[in-house]
């Protein structure tokens, strides 16, 4: 147990800011705490004696020793109260009370505020604007809501308080169980991360579950949640997936949006099982908390209906599993103990007139054979079929089997009570064979999250200094924005690049392409021009004796076109075979939440028109790095596809590796672009760069990095 | 009068003055040095260079004045239509003058289409000018008279700044911008005007870009053709910003989060586009101030997150939500609410930062410093 265990296993909880007047908050914790905790209950009100019959104290100091208090006092003295509680003894604190950064200037001071109490006192804070926190184990009901938790493995947090308490209501309902409920409010000291940490931790949570409308620290969570996940699944629910549900979460808490995608690679990196829908986030819950894992991903479906059976193999053709194929043995089996009307392939169709007696049969034999990793049973109601039998036949077959089975009992009253049996052992029912499906797909994920292996980032041989030199031109700038001209950024880090060179005079750059040897590629040097191309601002092929005019060339154009471009000068460069070669884009783009998210894709319309990219958090290492090259759809193109040599597919690995180690080394690269990345069949050159530059944090990474 | 002033006179600079004004017959007895600052555009610093000197000629000692014949930076919204500048001038030089002395004509559309239909007299007024430059120049070593706008404003009173120079018997420092080798054009024609009047260029607002070129080849080029460069004053944020807080002022705008007021903002940028393209935008720019709609959180989301914003200002009236006010707060970045719309918006910001240019003592004081670091004073002061 973590740091956090007292947080929801107190011996003491106290109310600060206690009441029995009719409808106030601080009544309605209080009435909630007496009906089911196991332990004390004090009251602090230095106005009242006694509250709803318990003896109230003025302060934390002449109260009994506190474990964890409740505070709903006005927004004026929480801080006070707080410190009050600090010197006390107290260390967990949950805060109701709202009034904080969600509503504006002043509430953000008081939120700094408390930030610092915390830190000080070293207490662990829920909240402020929190419903409250939850424990089924002790009967702890901290919130204000209308509905206690029913006891069970899952433990919930939710950054949303009415979600909360619409979620507890259904769950109720539904019969779905919980461990741990937390409230995460305005997450001003205790966030998500510490959560998934705590509750990792913990060998009664079987499963963790989370409403999130953002990340604090996107990568402190996926280390977190990667330690988790290797024996607790964690499945979320990340609202704002839309730009329309960004603005709103904007607007909800005020804090930034990160991109989608780094989202879905932050929350796949981590291990976490991402819900799109509240259903799903259920459904997923359900099936981790209640059933065994699957070992293979070959399902088997059992049914007396022609129609659902169809709907189900559909359904499993949409996820990531697939419809096992039964060993001759299970047909053979099957085919002895069905009528010669039933089909013994999979999907099993045991037809209308099935008992429970030919379902268990069918069921059993298919779970029998090794392809089968996990079943389905579809129902359609008959007469000669009753579903409270069917489901003590599928309880028990599973049991003797250790494989996962979901039903499909479909109807309604019908399926009430048989539904009611089989939840009672972890076995969810769905009307819908897609929603089964899905939660078997959760097992076979969480599977494969468990058994995966991270590797280390490599850690290449850099010039460190001579980057750090490199980034700290942009404070000379009149914006935050480096581009070609510092391509020396690159080879401080191993990465190739072209011979050549950037002059600002003609006859120098005669020399420099008479140095290089061949012809070369002349290019305007502008922060100001984005598409050089397109204004007639790059030359390719120029020979040595043409280089004076094509150089007047370039920049006369670059003129015409712009002419307050500022125009740093012509890079000359050597000429690269490009026809045996493919143009690749390497980049990252640092995001609020996640930090360094890096890109890649082929280059041109690959990019640009299919968008066809793959992305990571940073630091990656060999592993992952390779993933993204195969990721991408036209990844067969480097590969050598129709006859062309393939391209030096370890080298383009290696410079996403040594991109990821650059912007690791630098958080003050906000964003940084390699495009093209030329990689041929002898290796890789970047030929153009663009990276923008925090000067402030530029700074701050002197200090931080610097050795004693 | 400053009582740092250790020997007021019998100075070298004075008799130097002595045998000036003794050629030309335009001025009177007084034995006064008068230095023009001129400019090639509008908001070249003009004003700030002019204090700049004067002050750093009082510190030597000298006893200074200033005027502007030619008032051009109007604000009628202070009740009369005056120039800020003056006042700005007395207060910082610390000198008791009339205002219609320091600012003899006040050259407001008005009296220019006073002036086409020939109902202003040019000789009444050149006297008019005259006139105030006596009554400042009585006891004084030194008179900064600054020109109006451009130099060429004026030609329709035959109050140009050249005809400003031979009116007064100043030497005239030319002030100039520059970004790319073809500006020396401009200010080869404007030397031409002044003729031996032109006591040198100073460029200022030079960007590093642009800078190396400047020094190392147009520099020469000029002095080549016998145009003295008295200084290359580098580009600094602090003197081609305004600060939040005028900017809040100029625009009429509610404060709604006001921490960080003091900061600059250079340059202004609209966020009309996604979310993530908002961020890759705005961390781009330095200085800047967004300008969008009250309504569009996660543009202001994306806004506070980027190292170069500055600022937030929020139009058509509506008010964020409160988190984002929270949020500003919390990373002290000042949000401003308007009533205008988002172009309107843009065009009236942008006209404060092109003609509002932080003018006060702050503005001076570092552009004495500049002075001092990249220009050759003693040869501007003569």
């Amino acid at each position: 147990m973590g740091r956090l265990s007292a947080l929801f296993d107190p011996d003491t909880v106290a109310v600060v800011g206690a009441t029995d007047r009719e409808g106030a908050v601080g009544r309605a914790i209080l009435e909630n705490l007496r009906d089911e905790f196991t332990g004390e209950v004090v009251p602090v009100n230095p106005s009242r004696d006694e509250v709803l019959g318990l003896e109230c104290y003025p302060d934390a100091s002449s109260a009994p020793p506190i474990d964890l208090a409740v505070v709903v006092v006005p927004p004026e003295i929480v801080i006070e109260s707080i410190r009050d509680l600090a010197e006390a003894g107290t260390e967990n604190v949950v805060v109701i009370t709202a009034g904080f950064s969600e509503t504006g200037g002043e509430g953000a001071e008081r939120e700094r505020r408390l930030r610092a109490v915390a830190g000080e006192h070293d207490l662990n804070v829920v909240g402020p604007n929190s419903l409250g926190i939850m424990a089924t184990s002790n009967g702890m009901n901290a919130t204000f809501g209308p509905e206690s938790a029913l006891e069970g493995s899952i433990s919930f947090m939710s950054q949303s308080g009415a979600f909360i308490t619409a979620v507890l209501d259904w769950a109720n309902e539904q019969g779905i169980g919980f461990r741990d409920v937390v409230s995460l409010g305005n997450k001003t000291v205790l966030d998500e991360t510490d959560f998934v940490r705590e509750w990792g931790d913990d060998p009664e949570t079987d499963v963790i579950i989370g409403y999130l409308e953002d990340i604090g620290d996107g990568r402190g969570f996926i280390e977190a949640a990667r330690d988790v996940s290797s024996d607790t699944p964690i499945v979320l629910v990340k609202s704002g997936r839309t730009s329309a549900g960004a603005q709103a979460a904007s607007s909800h808490t005020g804090a930034i949006a990160g991109s989608e995608r780094a989202y879905e690679a932050g929350l796949e990196q981590a291990g976490v099982i991402r819900a799109r829908s509240v259903q799903e986030l259920f459904d997923y819950a359900r099936a981790l908390s209640g059933l065994p894992e699957p070992e293979t991903d070959g399902v088997a479906v059992v049914t007396n209906a022609g129609g659902p059976g169809v709907l189900t193999t559909d359904a499993v053709g949409d996820s990531s599993l697939e419809m096992a194929s039964f060993s001759d043995e299970t047909i053979d089996a099957l085919a002895e103990a069905m009528p010669d009307e039933a089909n013994v392939y999979n999907p099993i169709d045991a037809i209308g007139d099935a008992d429970v007696d030919r379902f268990g049969e069918a069921l059993e034999i298919a779970l029998e054979d090794p392809n089968v990793g996990s079943a389905v049973v579809v129902a359609a109601p008959t007469a000669v079929l009753s579903y409270d039998d069917l489901a003590e036949r599928v309880i028990e077959t599973l049991e003797a089997h250790e494989t996962p089975v979901v039903t499909c009992l479909m109807g309604g009253k019908r399926a009430r009570d048989a539904e009611e049996t089989l939840r009672e052992s972890g076995v969810p029912n769905y009307f819908d064979p897609a929603r089964a499906v899905s939660g078997l797909d959760a097992l076979a994920g969480f599977r494969d999250i468990r058994e995966r292996t991270v590797d280390e980032p490599a850690t290449f041989d850099v010039d460190r200094e001579r980057a750090r030199k490199i980034l700290a031109r942009v404070q000379r700038r009149d914006d935050n924005r480096l581009g070609v001209e510092s391509m020396d950024l690159l080879e401080a880090y191993g990465i190739p690049t072209p011979q050549g060179e950037i002059v600002d005079d003609p006859d120098r750059a005669r020399e420099v392409a008479e140095s290089i040897g061949g012809d070369v590629v002349l290019k305007i040097v502008s922060p100001d021009i984005s598409h050089k191309s397109d204004i007639g601002g790059v030359k390719v092929g120029v020979a040595d004796e043409d280089v004076y005019d094509a150089y007047e060339d370039v920049v006369a154009r670059a003129r015409n076109y712009q002419p307050d471009a500022t125009i740093i000068g012509v890079q000359v460069q050597e000429m690269l075979d490009l026809e045996s070669a493919t143009e690749t884009i390497v980049g990252m783009n640092r995001d609020p939440q996640f930090g360094p998210l890096l890109l890649f894709g082929l280059g041109g319309i690959f990019v640009e028109i299919l968008e066809d990219t793959s992305v990571r958090v940073a630091p990656i290492g060999e592993g992952e790095a390779r993933d993204m090259v195969d990721e991408i759809q036209a990844a067969p193109l480097l590969r050598g596809a129709r006859g062309r040599e393939p391209a030096d597919i370890e080298r383009v690995v290696e410079t996403i590796q040594r991109l990821s180690q650059l912007v690791t080394d630098f958080p003050s690269i906000l964003e940084l672009d390699i495009n093209p990345l030329v990689a041929g069949p002898k290796g890789v050159q970047a030929i153009d760069l663009r990276l923008t530059v925090d000067p402030d944090e530029l700074d701050a990474d002197i200090s931080d990095t610097e050795e004693p | 009068m400053t009582d740092t002033d250790p020997e007021p006179d019998s100075t070298d600079i004075e008799t130097d003055t002595d045998t000036e004004s003794g050629t030309d017959s335009t001025s009177g007895d007084t034995p006064v040095e008068t230095l023009l600052v001129s400019s090639l555009e509008e908001s070249t610093g003009k004003t700030a260079i002019t204090l700049a000197l004067a002050r750093l000629a009082r510190d030597e000692g000298d006893s200074v004045g200033y005027m502007k014949p030619k008032g051009t930076r109007l604000q009628s919204n202070v009740g009369k239509t005056l120039d800020e500048d003056p006042l700005l001038a007395r207060e910082l030089l610390e000198f008791e003058a009339e205002m219609h002395d320091l600012e003899p004509v006040v050259y407001s559309p008005t009296f220019i289409e006073q002036a086409i239909r020939g109902r202003e007299d040019p000789d009444e007024l050149r006297d008019r000018v005259r006139e105030a430059f006596e009554t400042l120049a009585a006891d004084r070593d030194r008179l900064f008279v600054e020109g109006g706008g451009r130099y060429d404003v004026g030609g329709i009173v035959d109050l140009a700044d050249p005809d400003i120079a031979d009116l007064l018997d100043a030497r005239v420092l030319l002030v100039a911008p520059y970004e790319i080798p073809a500006d020396v054009d401009d200010v080869i024609a404007a030397a031409d005007r002044f003729g031996d009047r032109l006591a040198g260029v100073v460029f200022n607002d030079v960007s590093d870009a642009a800078y190396d070129g400047l020094e190392t080849d147009v520099v020469p080029f000029l002095e080549g053709r016998g145009i003295p460069v008295h200084g290359v004053l580098p580009s600094e944020r602090e003197l081609s910003g305004v600060t939040i807080a005028e900017l809040a002022d100029e625009l009429g705008a509610s404060v709604l989060v006001d921490n960080g007021q003091d900061g600059y903002v250079e340059r202004f940028t609209v966020g009309a586009m996604g979310s993530d393209s908002a961020l890759r935008h705005f961390r781009r720019t330095r200085d800047a101030a967004v300008i969008t709609g009250g309504d569009r959180a996660e543009i202001h989301t994306a806004a506070l997150e980027a190292p170069g914003v500055r600022c937030l200002i929020l139009t058509g009236g509506h008010r964020p939500s409160s988190a984002i006010v929270g949020q500003a707060s919390e990373k002290g970045v000042p949000i401003l609410a308007v009533q205008t719309d988002t172009l309107t918006t843009v065009e009236r910001a942008e006209d404060v930062v092109r003609s509002g240019r932080t003018r006060d003592a702050d503005t001076v004081d570092r552009m004495q410093r500049l002075l001092s670091d990249h220009a050759a004073v003693d040869s501007i002061l003569g």
